[in-house]
C-alpha cells in the first residue's frame, strides 16, 4: 500500500464526511433552536434523491435537478413544519421520536408508490464524468465536486452564523429563545426559515448523492444513524460540532474499513458511548 | 403509579381469551400470528415498564431480546449444551446487557438517553451482524424446542406452543404488575416524576435506574426464548433498532404506563400489519399515519383512553369538584 492508495482513500473519507455534514448540519441546527428531533429528515434526504432523479428525467439536465431538488424538498418541509412539526414543538422527546418515525414509514411508502422498489441511478453531469488528476491520483472528478460543496457550504454556513446579523440572531435563539424573543427577534420566524434551511440541505445532500449512491428505498434509514451519532458526538446544535463530528466518523469508517475491516462497524458505536458517558453534551456543544 | 385496576384485569384476561380462541379456532397461520402477538407483547410490556413509570425510552430492547435468544442458541446449539440452562443462561445474558446499558446511561435523560440506548442497540446488532461464527447476517439456525414430554406436553404442536406461549405472557405480566405495585415500582415512578426530590429522600436514583433496566431485560429476554423456539431460527433482525421502535409504536399505540395496553396495541398492531397487507403492499404508510394520529391525540394510546374516559365519567359520577385529576394516565405527561 503505497501513498497513492492512502490518498485515495483520504479523498473518500472527506467525500463521505461532506455528506454527513450535509445532512448532520440541518438536523442539528434544527435541533438546536427548535429543540426538536426530527428522525425523519433522513427521509427528506431520500425524497432530494428521487425528486432530483424525476427531475432529471424530464429536462434532461443534471443541473436543473441539481437547482430545483432542494427546492421541493423545502416545499415538502414547509408542509411538515405548519402540520405537525410546530405543534410538537413542547411534546417532549419520546412524541417526537414517535411522530417523525411516522413520517419514515410514510415517506418510505410513498417512494415506493412514486417510484417503485427497484434502485434508481443518476448520471451525474456531463462536464463531472471523467476523473481529474488531483494530489497525485486520478479521482473522480464527481467526487471532487461534492467534496468541494461541503468544504463550500460549511464556510457559507460559518459566515452566515458568526458574521451576518441573522446569524447573531440565530445564536441569540439557540443560548437563550425567550431573551431573545425579548430583544425583538421575531422566534418563530427564525424556526421556520432554519427549518426550511435545514430542509433545503436535506434535499441537496439527496441530489448530490444519488450518482454516487443510487436511490432506494432504504437509503435515508441507512444514513440516518451515521448522521444522529455525527449530530450527537458533535454536541446538539453547534455547527463546529457538526463539522468536527462529520470528520471523525467519516474517517473512522472509512479507514476502519481499511484497516480493520471486521472491527470498524462497532467502533463508530463505541465511540458514540465513550462521548455520551464522558462528555454527553457532545465535543463541542453550543452554547445555550 | 400502577394499580392493578379491576377493568385492567378484565381487560388483560378477555385479551388472553381471544389469543387463545383465535388460536384454536383458527388455522396454522392464525397460531404464528398469535405467537407473533406474544413475542411483540411481552417485548412491549418490557418497554412500558422503562419508558411508561421509568421515563426511559429505550430504543435497544430489541437488542435485549437479540441477545437472550442469539445467548440461548449459543449455548445450546453451538455448545450442546441443555435446553434449559441455556434458557438460563439467555435470560441472564439479557440482565446484565439490559443492567449494563442501564448502569452507563443512568445518568443521561430525555434525547440523550434515546440516543445512548440507540448506540448501544446497534452495537450488538452489528456484533452479531458481522460475526462469521454466528452466521452473520444469514442468522443462525439448529436450535431446538423446549422437550416438555415428561408432563405431556408436544411443543412441536404449534397449539400447545402457543398456549404456552400466552402462559409466559401471562408471567410476564404477572411479575411486572407485581414490581410495579412494590416499593421499587413506586420508587422508580418517583425518579421518573422528580429525580432530585428521590434524591434527597436518600435514593441511589442511578443504581435503581439501572435495577429497573436490568428486570425489564429478563422481561426482554423471556421474548428473546420465544422468538428463538418459535421459528427455531434467529438472525440479526432481532436486534435491529426498528424493532425496538415497533415495541415503542405498540406501547404508545396501546396506552403508555398501563401495561395492559401494551398488549392491546400487541394485537392491534400484528392483526393491522396482516389485514392491510391484504389489500395494499403500503401498510407502513398506514402504521405510521395511525401512530402519528394517537400521539396528536394526545398520546394516551386505545386502552389508555378508553381508560381515561371511563375514570373522568366515574369521578364525575361520584365527585364533581376532583373530575380534571382522575384518570391521569401513569408517567404520560413527563415523559
Amino acid at each position: 500500500m503505497d501513498l497513492s492508495f492512502w490518498i485515495l482513500q483520504f479523498l473518500n473519507a472527506m467525500q463521505y464526511s461532506m455528506l454527513l455534514f450535509l445532512l448532520s448540519i440541518g438536523l442539528t441546527v434544527i435541533f438546536g433552536l427548535l429543540h426538536f428531533v426530527n428522525l425523519a429528515h433522513a427521509s427528506l434526504y431520500m425524497m432530494g434523491a428521487y425528486i432530483g432523479i424525476s427531475v432529471a428525467a424530464l429536462t434532461g439536465s443534471f443541473w436543473a435537478a441539481f437547482f430545483l431538488a432542494p427546492v421541493i424538498v423545502t416545499l415538502i418541509g414547509a408542509m411538515l413544519y405548519f402540520t405537525l412539526i410546530d405543534r410538537m414543538r413542547t411534546a417532549g422527546p419520546m412524541n417526537q421520536v414517535l411522530v417523525t418515525f411516522g413520517l419514515i414509514f410514510i415517506f418510505l411508502d410513498l417512494v415506493r408508490m412514486g417510484w417503485g422498489d427497484i434502485a434508481l441511478g443518476l448520471d451525474g453531469p456531463q462536464s463531472l464524468s471523467g476523473t481529474t488528476r488531483f494530489l497525485g491520483v486520478d479521482y473522480p472528478a464527481y467526487r471532487l465536486f461534492i467534496i468541494a460543496l461541503g468544504l463550500g457550504v460549511m464556510t457559507t454556513m460559518w459566515f452566515i452564523l458568526s458574521r451576518t446579523q441573522i446569524g447573531a440572531m440565530i445564536r441569540a435563539s439557540v443560548e437563550n429563545t425567550d431573551m431573545a424573543a425579548a430583544m425583538g427577534i421575531n422566534v418563530s420566524t427564525l424556526f421556520f426559515l432554519v427549518f426550511c434551511f435545514g430542509c433545503a440541505l436535506a434535499g441537496l445532500a439527496g441530489v448530490a448523492a444519488a450518482p454516487i449512491l443510487s436511490a432506494t428505498t432504504t437509503m435515508g434509514i441507512t444514513i440516518l444513524i451515521p448522521t444522529l451519532i455525527v449530530v450527537v458526538i458533535g454536541g446538539l446544535g453547534s455547527l463546529e460540532g457538526a463539522i468536527a463530528g462529520s470528520i471523525i466518523i467519516g474517517f473512522m469508517e472509512t479507514f476502519g474499513a481499511v484497516m480493520i475491516p471486521s472491527f470498524s462497524a462497532v467502533l463508530t458505536y463505541v465511540l458514540l458511548a465513550v462521548v455520551l458517558i464522558w462528555r454527553p453534551q457532545g465535543l463541542i456543544p453550543a452554547r445555550g | 403509579m400502577f394499580y392493578q385496576t379491576k377493568f385492567r384485569s378484565i381487560t388483560l384476561i378477555a385479551a388472553l381469551i381471544f389469543l387463545a380462541s383465535y388460536a384454536s379456532f383458527g388455522s396454522y397461520f392464525a397460531r404464528e400470528i398469535v405467537v407473533e402477538i406474544i413475542i411483540l407483547a411481552i417485548l412491549a410490556i418490557s418497554l412500558d415498564l422503562c419508558a411508561g413509570f421509568g421515563g426511559m425510552v429505550s430504543l435497544c430492547h430489541g437488542a435485549i431480546m437479540g441477545v437472550a435468544a442469539y445467548a440461548f442458541a449459543i449455548m445450546s446449539a453451538k455448545l450442546g449444551w441443555p435446553l434449559f440452562p441455556s434458557a438460563l443462561i439467555g435470560l441472564l445474558a439479557a440482565v446484565v446487557v439490559s443492567g449494563l446499558v442501564g448502569w452507563v446511561t443512568a445518568r443521561t435523560n430525555g434525547i440523550f438517553f434515546i440516543m445512548a440506548t440507540l448506540a448501544f442497540g446497534q452495537m450488538a446488532y452489528t456484533f452479531f451482524f458481522k460475526s462469521r461464527w454466528l452466521g452473520g447476517d444469514d442468522g443462525m439456525g439448529g436450535i431446538s424446542r423446549f422437550d416438555l414430554s415428561a408432563i405431556g406436553l408436544e411443543m412441536n404442536n404449534s397449539l400447545t406452543f402457543t398456549y404456552l406461549g400466552l402462559g409466559v405472557l401471562l408471567l410476564a405480566y404477572g411479575l411486572t404488575a407485581m414490581v410495579m405495585r412494590s416499593g421499587f415500582g413506586r420508587t422508580l415512578s418517583g425518579i421518573h416524576v422528580n429525580e432530585d426530590r428521590m434524591k434527597a429522600l436518600g435514593v441511589n436514583t442511578a443504581a435503581h435506574r439501572a435495577k429497573a433496566m436490568a428486570f425489564s431485560g429478563f422481561i426482554a429476554g423471556l421474548a428473546g426464548l420465544i422468538a428463538a423456539q418459535h421459528t427455531l431460527y434467529i438472525s440479526p433482525e432481532l436486534l435491529i433498532w426498528t424493532t425496538s421502535g415497533e415495541a415503542l409504536i405498540v406501547v404508545i399505540l396501546g396506552g403508555l404506563g398501563t401495561l395492559v395496553g401494551p398488549v392491546i396495541g400487541a394485537i392491534l398492531l400484528v392483526l393491522m400489519k396482516h389485514e392491510i397487507s391484504d389489500y395494499t403492499d403500503y401498510w407502513h404508510a398506514f402504521i405510521g399515519l395511525v401512530l402519528i394520529f394517537t400521539v396528536l391525540a394526545g398520546g394516551r394510546g386505545v386502552f389508555g383512553q378508553i381508560e381515561y374516559w371511563l375514570n373522568s365519567l366515574r369521578s364525575r359520577h361520584h365527585d364533581p369538584d376532583n373530575h380534571q385529576t382522575a384518570g391521569k394516565p401513569q408517567g404520560g405527561d413527563h415523559a
